[in-house]
């Protein structure tokens, strides 16, 4: 992850279109595009799972069966906690297979649909349910040293068991960090710096003009009066955290792309 | 071991209106899904095919458009698909819809296994899945949360009841309906969905599969619907106990000892 920050790659979300789709042809087609853009632009395509409990084709799947061509180290996948063990280990498999390294490994939102791994199934002992964590320590111990592992930090969570949970996910295997959407400064994450200095930080930056979506996702407050520029954010997140990587969430291939090249510029 | 799926399309909508003139659900407008409980069946179906081989088969009947249920069985595991649709099906009761469906598990032929599921969200019956076991001759079990074994001649489920569960023994062939709590369905794989989108599933109409148009559709249906109307509410009562949370506690339990719960 560091090499990413140093050589100014984005990380760019993409979402796979949704299982209950109606125009499954095309949104294929807008998936394979947008990978490819991001492919070519050597930034790095994060594929999410199952984003919001909503029920997607998994990324791995994606990039099979469209014969897509990841690029060594510019492909993240998301993983969460809502699979079948068999599924699980089909999911790392096939990243295995296609030489994807990075994951990011969350909790997840569920769905009455999706299944949920049970503790005994991963070789947890002592938890109620699986975590990030439970999950982060069992991809680290069955494929040691193969996987470049990240997880979240919410800086809108209370800020004692943030971090706590920090120190936990870190001791099971975590290599870098990707916060929630951060508008400008947010003194959560000055303090995950100061606190882990070495761990790459990466800071998600909100390209929706639409706070209200932000604000029902992790209880962003939206002050009052004040227009939303996301590609003037995405600046400003550039100046305030130099040192950190940037992860763009709802980034419009259409209309904000293009500038991408401007906001972050390559040496 | 040969499986019948009956899935069914319903209105994915929990507020479906009724049609005042023909009292049957008003199905225009309304997004169709599958119907969650056939989900589970399929799903048994798969695993069932998985454990000892065989073959499953989707069936449904309703309009052309009902193909996409039998599309989603077909992503998820099933073998192939059926669709029974004619106008002479119209205005089926559950009734006919068994007699028909059983016309075309007959031509279907050396099935082993109906799974349906408990009951369709829409008419909320659950009489299609024993009246298929009559009118077959079958033997059957409804509401069944787990088939822990599976023999040549016979099978072993455990039937779900509001106080508990029975675990009895079931002739081959038979028509199962199963509840939620028998499995996790999965998630149709992009592989599963593209191979269904390109299936070719035959439509069968009445004369297919030889059903008499006496016992299809409305003239076949015994049913008559006088009148509709939403259900009573159920009587619901709050108890709020307020004081110290050990107060809180004892007069807890207490309610629910004098409820008979504990």
């Amino acid at each position: 992850m560091k090499s990413h920050i140093e050589n100014r790659v984005y990380h760019v979300e993409i979402l796979p279109p949704k299982q209950e789709t109606e125009k499954l042809e095309s949104d294929l087609e807008l998936f394979t595009t947008k990978f490819s853009r991001v492919m070519n632009s050597g930034y790095c395509a994060c594929i999410t799972d199952n984003a919001m409990g909503n029920l997607a084709f998994q990324g791995t799947e994606m990039i099979e069966e469209l014969g897509l061509a990841p690029r060594e180290d510019l492909v993240m996948i998301h993983l969460n906690t809502f699979h079948t063990k068999v599924a699980l280990d089909g999911i790392l498999a096939s990243c295995r297979n296609l030489g994807i390294r990075n994951l990011l490994v969350v909790s997840g939102d569920g769905s009455d649909r999706l299944p949920r791994l049970l503790p005994r199934e991963i070789g947890a002992s002592g938890v109620a349910a699986v975590t990030s964590v439970e999950l982060l320590r069992y991809i680290a111990n069955e494929h040691p040293g193969f996987f470049n592992l990240g997880v979240a930090f919410n800086p809108y969570e209370p800020e004692e068991p943030e971090f706590e949970k920090m120190e936990r996910k870190l001791a099971a295997g975590a290599a870098f960090v990707i916060t929630q959407p951060v508008i400008g400064l947010h003194p959560g994450v000055q303090k995950l710096m100061e606190k882990y200095p070495a761990l790459p930080v990466v800071v998600e930056a909100w390209m929706s003009k639409k706070l209200e979506l932000l604000s029902e996702a992790v209880g962003y407050e939206i002050p009052q009066g004040q227009a939303y520029d996301p590609i003037e954010n995405l600046r400003e997140l550039h100046r305030i955290y130099p040192s950190c990587g940037v992860y763009l969430s709802l980034l419009g291939f259409k209309t904000q792309y293009d500038f991408l090249k401007d906001t972050w510029k390559r040496g | 071991m040969k499986i019948v799926v009956c899935v069914k399309q319903v209105p994915g909508t929990s507020e479906a209106r009724i049609d005042p003139e023909t009292k049957r659900i008003v199905r225009e407008g309304i997004k169709a899904v599958i119907n969650p409980f056939d989900v589970y069946a399929v799903e048994e179906a798969v695993r069932i095919r998985e454990r000892i081989g065989g073959e499953v088969i989707a069936l449904s009947m309703g309009p052309a458009r009902a193909d996409v249920v039998l599309r989603e069985a077909i992503s998820v595991g099933a073998d192939r698909a059926i669709l029974l649709s004619d106008r002479a099906f119209g205005g089926s009761d559950t009734w006919a819809t068994s007699y028909a469906l059983a016309q075309a598990v007959r031509k279907i032929g050396d099935v082993d296994l109906v799974l349906c599921g408990k009951q369709a969200i829409d008419g909320d019956t659950a009489q299609v899945g024993p009246g298929l076991a009559s009118q077959l001759g079958w033997s059957q079990a409804t509401c069944v949360m787990a088939i822990p074994e599976i023999a040549q001649e016979s099978l072993v489920v455990k039937r779900m009841h509001e106080d508990g569960w029975d675990r009895c023994r079931v002739r081959l062939p038979a028509v199962l309906t199963v509840v939620k709590d028998i499995n996790q369905p999965r998630v149709p794989t992009l592989r599963g969905r593209l191979a269904a989108q390109k299936m070719i599933i035959p439509t069968w109409g009445a004369a297919d599969v030889g059903a008499e148009l006496g016992k299809i559709g409305l003239e076949g249906s015994p049913t008559r619907v006088v009148k509709t109307e939403p259900p009573p509410l159920r009587g619901k009562a709050t108890l709020k106990i307020e004081g110290s949370a050990a107060d809180c506690a004892e007069a807890f339990v207490r309610e629910l000892r004098l409820k008979g719960l504990v």
